[in-house]
């Protein structure tokens, strides 16, 4: 019996470490951007020869970021809410409404998932294009939407093990820091 | 009543319901505006709209600022930023009566300008200079009280997140808000100072100054906070003056608070992980509610609330300023309930065409720009007032010994002139609109 508790407990640490890499490697994109734009912005300050194209990609590694960001959100119950009508309320309840916060990030992040990819298709279609650099806007919709379908996962792991659980698998995966 | 607005309005108190059962406000919108819309207009138009919508909002350009300083701020928090622009602001006002807790506020207002958190002002913060404030036998309340109200001081000092997602709904040039807002800024800075100086003068005994330091020890701190103010001239400097776009600025901050962070050893390869695993929550909680901001921004524009509402309110009769400073307490007991970023995002989008339709004898940029402060203003005294004051649980926890009813007494002096600076912002637009006219935004 402990001994399955603990496999299953390795089972669902294994999304849940992903998510947090997912999302580190946002960051990973985001600072490429800090270090394309402090490079753009200091030689066309300097030679006046900026970066060509570096603002169509600011836009587009940024978006890209913010898509990975969002399964590591779902997991740290990182999305703000009103508590003062709750403050009160027991771990029972709040477990029971913070469940259902996670069944609407799933029924909203599969129709996502569903819809960015038929966007994806008609981007393919109809090969928009960034201005200067001719990258094809489609590029990012593959990592959007792999993202997307991460945002279920977590909102299914948020689902099992909502806010207030005790002994939650996400603190002890992800472990606890100010 | 037509048929759309009821469904509108039905759609606004759902989204009521559904923040006040603790759901998080950026599903709520979502989903209010996701059915509101195929409500009104059928399945296809929100299903078409759903393609690239989420895309096309993540990649707004001005959007791209908010990771950058999101970062930046994570960055500074971690990077001990607060210790040497505490210890300077010690150097020059500890002399004073009250002179540490105004050097707390002072050293507040300048992290805020590296940091665009409220709540991470507050922390940050703290945890330098409340040691310090109870070394000195400060009163607890004036000490914790200084420390919660010093937090608000990051919102309207540029880099400022929520002043950027303001600026992005009523589609404000972004520069030329950060220029409004320094002023008002340094107005707070000066009324928080004057707060503290009549506070020891009715409690004598509550700040005492700090011992007399050497002049090397002045000067060494003095020199120690050069750093930090040169990241804070390169960011905004280089912003006002038009060098480079806020975007390229804040990477630059970023790069900058870094690269300092780096030289100065302060900045292990976990500080690094955590930063970034901060900034990618921020963040992507930002975005998100920004995303079903937009979904509830079509469904109310269809069901014509906001139209409503302004029409309602205008032709009440009401003189302008009247209906302002009912939108304003309207605002400041909705940041009682919400934290100011939702709060924003929630009301602005309704009081904007409200204030629009007004008459305050000025063209609509300029009133964009005055409204936007005031309202950032006040939505963030929220931060500081019971039942949920952000800031002042921040504080709290750190300060155990102190009784939270203790911290709330000792930010009302605090609390009472912030109103006292949006009653002057109020009667003079021009604390607002001067800078911006100057430097040409």
């Amino acid at each position: 019996m402990t001994q399955s508790l603990s496999l299953n407990r390795g089972l669902i640490e294994l999304p849940i470490r992903f998510i947090e890499w997912w999302a580190l490697g946002g960051c990973c994109v985001l600072a490429v951007v800090v270090v394309m734009a402090t490079i753009s912005s200091v030689t066309g300050f300097l030679f006046a020869t900026p970066f060509p194209g570096d603002f169509e990609l600011t836009q587009m590694l940024v978006a890209v970021a913010a898509f990975m960001f969002l399964p590591y959100c779902q997991l740290t119950f990182a999305h703000v809410s009103a508590d003062i009508f709750t403050s009160k309320a027991s771990d029972n309840v709040v477990r029971l409404l913070s469940r259902a916060g996670s069944l609407l990030a799933i029924s909203f992040s599969l129709l996502l998932v569903s819809r960015t990819y038929a966007g994806l298709l008609d981007y393919q279609i109809y090969l928009e294009t960034t201005t200067i650099l001719q990258i094809p806007i489609w590029y990012a919709f593959v990592p959007a939407i792999f993202s997307l379908a991460l945002w279920t996962v977590a909102a299914v792991i948020t689902l099992i093990f909502p806010e207030k659980t005790v002994n939650s698998p996400i603190h002890e995966a992800l472990g606890e820091h100010d | 009543m037509e048929h759309e607005l009821v469904i509108g309005l039905a759609g606004l108190a759902c989204l009521i319901i559904l923040i006040a059962l603790r759901i998080p406000i950026a599903f709520g919108m979502i989903m209010v505006g996701g059915i509101g819309v195929t409500a009104l207009n059928g399945p296809a138009i929100f299903l078409s709209q759903l393609k690239d919508l989420t895309y096309i909002q993540f990649s707004i350009y001005d959007l791209s600022v908010i990771p950058m300083f999101v970062l930046m701020g994570n960055l500074a928090s971690r990077a001990g930023l607060s210790q040497e622009l505490f210890r300077a602001a010690n150097a020059w006002l500890g002399w004073a009566r009250g002179g540490v807790a105004m050097s707390a506020i002072v050293a507040c207002a300048g992290f805020g300008a590296v940091c665009g958190s409220s709540l991470a002002t507050a922390s940050t913060m703290g945890k330098v200079a409340l040691p310090e404030l109870e070394k000195y036998k400060y009163q607890p309340s004036l000490a914790t009280g200084t420390l919660a109200a010093g937090g608000v001081l990051g919102i309207l000092i540029p880099p400022s997140v929520v002043l950027v997602i303001y600026a992005i709904l009523v589609e404000a040039n972004i520069v030329t808000m950060f220029m409004a807002a320094f002023v008002p800024g340094i107005i707070a800075v000066i009324l928080f100072l004057i707060t503290i100086m009549i506070y020891v003068r009715v409690f004598p005994n509550s700040g005492p100054a700090r011992d007399r330091i050497g002049r090397d020890q002045f000067w060494q701190a003095t020199f120690g906070v050069l750093p930090v103010l040169l990241i804070f001239g390169c960011v905004i400097g280089g912003i006002f003056f038009g060098v480079f776009n806020p975007t390229p600025a804040a990477a630059v901050g970023v790069f900058l608070v870094g690269g300092y962070a780096f030289i100065r050893g302060r900045m292990s390869m976990l500080d690094l992980k955590f930063a970034g695993l901060d900034t990618a929550k921020t963040t992507g909680m930002i975005f998100l509610i920004l995303l079903g901001a937009e979904m509830l921004k079509i469904f109310m524009a269809r069901g014509g609330v906001p139209q409503a509402l302004a029409e309602i309110l205008g032709g009440s009769g009401l003189e302008p300023m009247m209906i302002m400073i009912f939108l304003l307490l309207g605002l400041i007991v909705l940041g009682c309930l919400m934290d100011s970023l939702s709060m924003i995002l929630l009301a602005i989008p309704f009081f904007w065409p409200v204030i629009i339709d007004l008459d305050f004898g000025m063209n609509t940029e300029d009133l964009k720009i005055w409204f936007g402060i005031l309202a950032l203003i006040v939505v963030e005294l929220g931060l500081i007032t019971p039942p949920v004051g952000m800031n002042v649980f921040v504080i709290s926890a750190m300060a155990k010994n102190v009784p939270m009813a203790t911290i709330f007494k000792g930010v009302t002096p605090f609390f009472a002139s912030e109103i006292v600076r949006v009653i002057l912002i109020l009667m003079f637009p021009g604390l607002v609109l001067w800078l911006p006219s100057l430097l040409g935004g």
